[in-house]
């Protein structure tokens, strides 16, 4: 039996969405569903592993607009309320499906078992912060935690503006030092967007490897040795790890991955959808706009609307039967390439975090046996993370250039440069290009100033995050995306104009500091190009 | 400096400004007079460099901390002094952003002085704007070039790449009635690698077990090649058809 290495990196990332300036605000659920449904369990599954002393190891990269959002006193107070909503509409479920719908009872009771578990944790346990448990997890040797761009930008659309990519990286890399403690060595490559080059900025900010798409390798103009089983060293030595397409989309494939399972839970039937405004208008958005709850009691079924109730031991067992599919096909093929390698193959699996336990219910359960199969020993797979693999390995690495890629529609740049979202680009380089100027106009500005062309600096930012084209592609909350570019954009150009004509718009900074509140400590001398 | 509304600002806030700026005994001022001193301070400093009150301060990078001077409750209804974005600016200006490596899409924009130019009195057009792509390999002498009819009013285009392994740029160009030509502004230049695959002679040496440690990863289980054109292309042509 060949031995072969296995590296998991969960990419935990949200845009930045928080409006104080409602009382509750539709979009910022994004957040409190990823931390209901895959934050906290994911990090209740690394605590039991941890506590059974099973020896595992992967890699979590955690956004700074992220992070910001999970320290952020005002969200973690709304997350709050938003527990306290799912507990009452918990206790109100258990109620109302003991009389009318007693076969949705056992999931009732676990949704409302869940909101009382994720209270006690976020609440008691945390204090209100997560971060804590990552990182906590991190000191304890079971996590590697890595950055990332410091919007989530996709990175080759501003591959003319080196003060961008610059500013993108540095303080991706200065937010996790403010956050964790210590300098990551990973950088999570937003959207695996990569083009030549990339790996100098990288380089200059400490990094030393990042994750590119499959395709990276075998469209490299160098002749590649192993295929995507192996990272390579770029020409500046900075290593690249790329995908397992194979390995991932037996988890990721809309058509026939796992998570398509008929057994398993069904996504999109969901009681905010489904029971009367009477009964469910607490628990949605105001005025009467539904949205989902997480009280979903429906299997996949197939592609009817005659849906099954969804049986969670027979799930539970199908995410048994799935892992030991998953470990079966990476170790026959670890064992076909084992002659055909130099050296031992490493599978590295590459996945957004919010796929285990928000998208695919059942996720978080999967990856929990995944694990434990492996730390059972009998496969011929051991987990690592990229830099304990660059420290064994590093030595032996082939150098390659790999070729401009990403992980999107295409395997370029398709995704975040079509039809829906080119117009915006116009403005945001242009953005770019007026804060280069400003930066270098008015360097080294002190107070107002200093504050007014920092918040510029964080329009410009936040404008450029990935999130924004990629929902004006996908056509899901496209008009917010849309009025989110335009608004920094706008806040971006009061900052321009004002300080043409040597003024401040003191009214228009505090009130943009007390919205955008993202990189506290931003210098937006960051943008000087001389610098 | 003008401060534009310095009077929507919160006393705490007010106060804080002052005590950055060194005023002296804000701490007794009322509100009027901290607005006071703030303007004649910032007045001020209009004639001097910003590095000679460097040192009242102690600045360090990433340690600009924001205020936190009201309290949570207060609600914002939209920021003031904003505007529309404008349909494109008025610089006479090209870019080029790559999307694969067969298309490009460029945007441009055209300043008042070009577009006054370029039409008579009565609107009318006193030549034609086109896009001229250019083929150039790494060298940068230019291979080959095409050009594309554009409308006064057009500001953006998808462009074809023809081949890999060559640098690409776009002049925005004007031709005149007279059949003169003068290129407005040239894009930046976007550089397509050629895959080593695509024109390797003796694909894999031959060897099966190479083809397979390659393509293995790239198939899913149900035989289906990740989703890339070019990807396919090598991958149909190193398995002579069977991929």
């Amino acid at each position: 039996m060949s031995r072969a290495h296995l590296s998991f990196i969960l990419n935990a990332h949200l845009p930045f969405v928080r409006h104080p300036e409602y009382p509750r605000f539709l979009e910022e659920d994004w957040l409190f569903e990823s931390i209901s449904e895959s934050y906290l369990p994911l990090l209740r599954m690394c605590n039991r592993l941890a506590d059974d002393k099973v020896p595992y190891t992967f890699t979590v990269s955690l956004s700074p607009s992220l992070c910001t959002m999970l320290a952020d006193p005002i969200l973690a107070e709304r997350y709050t309320q938003y527990l306290e909503r799912h507990i009452e509409l918990g206790e109100k479920e258990v109620a109302r499906c003991k009389i009318e719908q007693p076969a949705f009872s056992d999931m009732a009771a676990f949704y409302l078992e869940a909101a009382r578990t994720n209270f006690t944790d976020f609440v008691e346990h945390y204090k209100s912060n997560i971060l804590e448990g990552f990182k906590d997890l991190e000191e304890r040797g079971y996590l590697e935690l890595v950055t990332t761009a410091a919007t989530h930008a996709f990175l080759p659309l501003y591959k003319e503006y080196p003060s961008a990519i610059n500013a993108q990286v540095e303080i991706g890399v200065q937010s996790f030092l403010t956050t964790f403690g210590h300098l990551p060595k990973g950088f999570w490559l937003p959207e695996c967007g990569y083009y030549p080059g990339l790996e100098e900025v990288l380089r200059s900010h400490g990094i030393s490897w990042f994750q590119t798409a499959s395709q990276a390798m075998l469209l490299s103009p160098d002749k590649v040795a192993n295929g995507v089983y192996r990272p390579v060293h770029c020409p500046n030595g900075v290593a690249a790890f790329p995908r397992d397409f194979n390995g991932t989309s037996l988890v990721w494939s809309n058509e026939s991955g796992y998570p398509t399972d008929k057994i398993y839970r069904e996504f999109y039937r969901d009681i905010g959808y489904d029971l009367p405004l009477g009964y469910i208008g607490p628990y949605i958005h105001e005025p009467q706009v539904r949205v989902f709850t997480g009280f979903k009691y429906w299997a996949i079924t197939g592609k009817t609307d005659q849906k099954v109730p969804y049986d969670r031991i027979r799930a539970k067992k199908r995410t048994v039967e799935h892992a030991r599919n998953f470990i079966y096909t990476l170790q026959k093929r670890a064992d076909s390439l084992g002659p055909k390698l130099e050296e031992e193959p490493l599978f590295t699996l590459a996945f957004d975090a919010e796929l285990f336990g928000h998208w695919w219910f059942e996720g978080v359960q999967w990856l929990e046996e995944v694990i434990r199969l492996i730390a059972a020993g009998d496969k011929g797979l051991a987990m690592t993370t990229p830099s304990r693999f660059l420290e064994r390995e590093g030595e032996r690495l082939q150098q390659v250039q790999p070729s401009f890629s990403s992980w999107g529609h295409g395997g370029y740049n398709a995704v975040w440069l079509d039809g829906a979202n080119s117009w915006s680009y116009r403005h945001i380089h242009k953005a770019i290009e007026r804060m280069e100027e400003l930066a270098s106009r008015f360097g080294d500005q002190m107070s107002l100033k200093q504050r007014f062309l920092n918040q510029a600096a964080r329009e410009v930012l936040l404008a450029m995050a990935s999130d924004w084209p990629f929902m004006m592609y996908n056509k899901s909350s496209a008009e917010y995306a849309t009025k989110r570019v335009n608004d920094h954009l706008s806040n971006f150009n009061v900052v321009y104009s004002n300080m043409c004509k040597n003024a401040v718009n003191t009214e228009w900074l505090v009130k943009a500091e007390k919205r955008n509140t993202i990189f506290a400590d931003i210098d937006y001398n960051i943008f000087n190009p001389e610098r | 400096m003008i401060l534009i509304n310095i009077d929507s600002l919160s006393t705490v806030e007010l106060q804080h400004i002052a005590e950055q700026e060194g005023v002296d005994a804000w701490q007794d001022m009322d509100r009027e007079e901290l607005i006071d001193a703030l303007e004649d301070a910032f007045g001020e400093q209009d004639d001097e460099p910003a590095q000679t009150i460097k040192g009242k301060i102690n600045r360090n990078r990433y340690c600009n901390s924001l205020t936190s001077y009201r309290g949570k409750a207060y609600q914002v209804n939209g920021l003031p002094g904003t505007e529309s974005l404008p349909e494109c600016y008025h610089d006479t200006s090209i870019h080029l952003l790559l999307r694969d490596p067969q298309w490009a899409f460029a945007y441009w924009s055209l300043s008042h002085q070009v577009l006054e130019e370029c039409v008579d009195e009565d609107g009318n057009e006193l030549g034609r704007f086109f896009l001229r792509v250019s083929q150039c390999s790494s060298g940068a002498s230019e291979v080959s070039s095409y050009d594309i009819d554009i409308d006064i009013s057009d500001r953006q285009w998808n462009i074809n790449l023809p081949e890999m392994g060559y640098c690409y740029h776009v002049d925005l160009c004007w031709r005149d009635r007279r059949g003169e030509e003068q290129s407005l502004a040239q894009s930046n230049t976007v550089e397509i690698a050629a895959p080593y695959w695509k024109h390797a002679t003796e694909p894999f040496d031959g060897s099966l077990d190479q083809f397979c440690t390659h393509f293995s990863s790239l198939v899913t289980r149900e035989g289906e090649i990740v989703d890339n054109a070019i990807l396919r292309d090598v991958a149909h042509t190193l398995s002579k058809g069977v991929l």
